[in-house]
């Protein structure tokens, strides 16, 4: 059981603490509602460079890691799709510092060219070394727009194109701080050795006088319903070929979302799943196979990706796969299978909870989703998973006509 | 607005404070069990070391494929059988097989304790090495290998090892593909029976430690018996290449991996707190030079890092970055430039200081929360040290000064003994 307080600021600030003194340290998180999907078509990109150049002082100080390190802190940062997360762990003796800085940036950002053209060339080197320079690196950037044909999820985080983040200028910088980087757009969670007391009194001190402002409003377009399959065939100098799949599922707060969760496991949570067993280690197929849900706040993706074995042919790999998913969407889940992807959950909950700075994080996220009490309660929704519900959802989501394959091929005859 | 007068707050001083220590147990059959009680959550992670790492080779792949192998069949449970209990009981696996030493890690709830204590001894004295599953993870390895060479970043490291440790070390040597073909399930079993043994081995607990874990713990494992056999271990000598400088050309790489570095002392030499302490100004956080320089300032690379790492036997440095080709020439002297500075000129007290307070945070960090703290005990424990080691390291943060920067930047940066390699 986490417990924690909730209070929020006049200016539309959200605040979570959760104390725990076996730590001598703080974390500090703070979600800004603002991802990729925000961005222009024309722009994208841009919320991760963003991210970037959050660490490039702000308006009364003038670097923001010197005084962090000072305090013997850490931090770091991430965007994606739906969120930008900043996150520090410091001593607890040096946590007024953390307040200080966070509350500095999102007052305002010391906005320079300077910074920017710098920021923008390690974007593109981290564009490069991420995502071209990696076989198979490519591969989401591929997949994305065959899913997606007008959600903003067709693009990845780091942007359509490297152009996209050349031409980037400092006034598309400025407003999208002004629109998205305010205290009613963000959630700060404090986890650690902090008393909700003083996590109040700091956060009135330093983020109280930050002015409302006027956020964007987010008006993105429906992703119509997929009604028949997409397929894409790539060829690249790789040394084998992959294969990645993709279905239309529901949001993350959506009613099924804890099921769609649920048959990602069964078809390949660790070594056990069916993807692994029956097309792995029975039939030889894949080199290695995954499953996942994207779990974003509009509505996701089931992905699988498989590399195959030398002389493997795609598409009988693919058929392969297609049996699998046949088979959840045939035949009844056992309760054996069932009960070991809940106590998987389970215990994934309970290890991730042992870090103050995952629990930072993972409150900070729930409580966007609409209660940061889910973080305790969230095991119940997956516990109340039925082997019928399984059954319904997979024939629900899991058919061809909602499906995209991409099958990125070898040129090498190796 | 914002009629705060935005002043930092004072910064007070960070200590590391008194770390937690171990308490050790010894099983039946001496077995030591070292026990870390912590943490909030009914979590344990188990962690079964043996040393049977790398530098036991008398083949490549030896060690990593004995290693892979453990849960891939036992005498009582099929590959499939283990895999799907240890899901079942929702814990979290990792085999691990290192230069020095090779396990097996687990995590689990606390009610499932017996359950994979069972497992574990399975898996780690009563594997068979199948052959259908042998044959299975050496086609899939075979082409994790070739993957893996696609990458400059590896190739540049591969070639480091070697170059630095020689290449007929087991530290240095590199895998071609046709090692995949000499092994067998028999040179693993032989292998397994050498190195995976109740008297080469320790267990560390760490998390939630229930009253009886140690009764649980020896009746699953006391009763192995230990005996002296007799091994000789292979003679082979730590030599570096003769060439120093070296380039692999990859056709169709948008950027250059660079990997600068040498030997050098490890854990047990008095010195090695203080090199800490100067690889964390070069290149060892965020602020560090190196970052500051190519990648703040200049944009060359998305990242560049220099660490420090120790093995038995050795240690070693690494400069590691990855930039696009037309800047790594760049870069390269960069880095050289930063040496020299370091070598001749006094650091600043107020970078110093930035320094000294990052790491004392980084050591509060590594001893924070229950799998931290066992990370942190093994981290010295394989060097036959204890938390003496962490103290010395604390001290000699509060109190190395520029001189002592220098002198160690020169004893232990020496350039003409560097060696320069660049992927792509």
């Amino acid at each position: 059981m986490i417990k924690f307080t909730r209070f929020s600021l006049d200016n539309g600030l959200r605040i979570i603490v959760h104390e725990d003194r076996s730590t001598p340290l703080v974390a500090m998180n703070i979600l800004y509602i603002a991802g990729s999907r925000d961005e222009d078509p024309d722009h994208t990109g841009l919320a991760h460079l963003f991210e970037h150049l959050m660490f490039g002082g702000s308006v009364n100080i003038p670097e923001y890691d010197i005084p962090l390190q000072l305090a013997g802190g850490e931090n770091n940062a991430f965007t994606n799709n739906d969120i930008t997360g900043y996150y520090l762990t410091v001593p607890s003796e040096n946590i007024e510092t953390g307040f200080w800085l966070e509350s500095d940036r999102m007052l305002e950002l010391n906005f320079s060219q300077e910074n920017l053209d710098i920021q923008k060339n390690v974007v593109i080197e981290e564009f490069k070394q991420r995502y071209l320079n990696q076989p198979y690196g490519d591969a989401m950037l591929k997949l994305r727009p065959l899913a997606y044909k007008v959600h903003p999820y067709r693009w990845p985080t780091i942007g359509m194109d490297i152009s996209h983040i050349e031409k980037t200028d400092l006034s598309q910088v400025k407003d999208f701080f002004f629109t998205h980087y305010a205290p009613n757009n963000a959630i700060i969670t404090l986890t650690g050795r902090i008393t909700p007391a003083l996590a109040y009194d700091l956060s009135v001190k330093w983020f109280g006088p930050i002015d409302k402002r006027a956020v964007n409003k987010r008006e993105l377009p429906v992703e119509p319903a997929q009604t028949e399959e997409r397929i894409l065939s790539l060829e690249k100098d790789v040394s084998s070929n992959a294969l990645y799949k993709a279905w239309h599922v529901g949001p993350r707060t959506g009613e099924n979302f804890h099921t769609v969760d649920l048959i990602t496991d069964i078809l390949a949570g660790g070594e056990s799943g069916r993807l692994y067993t029956k097309l792995v280690r029975e039939k030889n197929l894949f080199n290695e196979i995954n499953a996942y849900t994207t779990a974003d706040i509009d509505p996701g993706l089931v992905v699988i990706t498989g590399k195959l074995m030398k002389g493997i042919d795609p598409l009988f790999a693919d058929k392969a796969i297609n049996e699998v998913i046949n088979n959840l969407k045939n035949r009844a889940v056992g309760v054996y299978e069932l009960n070991k992807v809940k106590n998987k959950f389970e215990s994934s909950m309970v290890l991730s909870n042992t870090s103050v700075l995952n629990k930072a994080m993972s409150l900070s996220y729930y409580e966007l989703l609409g209660d940061a009490d889910i973080i305790n309660n969230e095991i119940d929704f997956y516990k109340a998973v039925t082997t019928e519900m399984i059954l319904e959802t997979a024939q629900k989501y899991l058919i061809p006509s909602n499906c995209s394959t991409l099958f990125y091929n070898s040129t090498r005859n190796d | 607005m914002n009629k705060l007068q935005r002043i930092q707050p004072p910064l007070l001083p960070v200590e590391t404070g008194l770390i937690p220590e171990a308490r050790i147990c010894f099983l039946r059959n001496k077995i030591p069990v070292y026990l870390i009680k912590a943490g909030t959550e009914d979590i344990t992670r188990m962690e079964f070391v043996f040393r049977a790492g790398q530098i036991k080779e008398y083949l490549p792949l030896l060690s990593s494929t004995t290693n892979m192998m453990l849960t891939e069949g036992s005498q009582n449970y099929s590959s499939e059988e283990l895999n799907q209990k240890f899901d079942y009981y929702g814990s979290q696996i990792n085999l691990s097989s290192e230069k020095d030493c090779a396990g097996f890690t687990v995590y689990f709830l606390g009610k499932h304790i017996k359950k994979i204590l069972e497992l574990s001894r399975e898996v780690l004295f009563r594997p068979v090495f199948p052959h259908k599953e042998f044959n299975i993870l050496t086609r899939k390895r075979i082409q994790w290998y070739r993957l893996h060479r696609e990458r400059v970043q590896n190739l540049a490291m591969d070639k480091f090892f070697e170059s630095v440790f020689g290449k007929h070390h087991p530290y240095g040597k590199q895998i071609v593909e046709g090692d995949f073909e000499t092994i067998t399930p028999e040179l693993l079993m032989d292998f397994h029976s050498k190195y995976y043994r109740p008297e080469n081995m320790a267990v560390i607990v760490s998390g939630r430690i229930h009253k009886n874990m140690i009764d649980f713990i020896d009746s699953c494992l006391g009763d192995l018996n230990p005996q002296k056999i007799y091994i000789e271990d292979s003679k082979s000598y730590l030599q570096g290449g003769k060439t120093k400088k070296i380039k692999i050309q990859k056709p169709g790489a948008v950027q250059s991996a660079i990997r600068i570095g040498s030997t050098t002392i490890n854990k047990r030499h008095p010195h090695y707190p203080g090199l800490k302490v100067l690889n964390s100004v070069l290149g060892g956080y965020f602020g560090s030079r190196l970052m500051k320089n190519i990648r703040e300032e200049k944009g060359y690379t998305y990242g560049i890092y220099s660490s420090l790492s120790s093995f038995d036997l050795s240690g070693f440095k690494v400069i590691s970055t990855e930039a696009g080709k037309k800047n790594s020439q760049k870069t390269i002297d960069e880095i050289y430039k930063e040496i020299r500075l370091l070598q001749t000129r006094p650091v600043k007290k107020e970078e110093l200081s930035v320094v000294k307070n990052y790491m004392s945070g980084e050591m509060v960090r590594m001893f924070d929360g229950p799998f931290a703290l066992a990370e942190s005990f093994k981290a010295v424990w394989e060097f036959g040290l204890d938390n003496a080691y962490y103290y010395r390291l604390a001290e000699k943060i509060k109190s190395i000064d520029p001189d002592e920067i220098i002198e160690l930047a020169q004893t232990y940066y020496n350039i003409d003994e560097l060696y320069e390699i660049i992927a792509g």
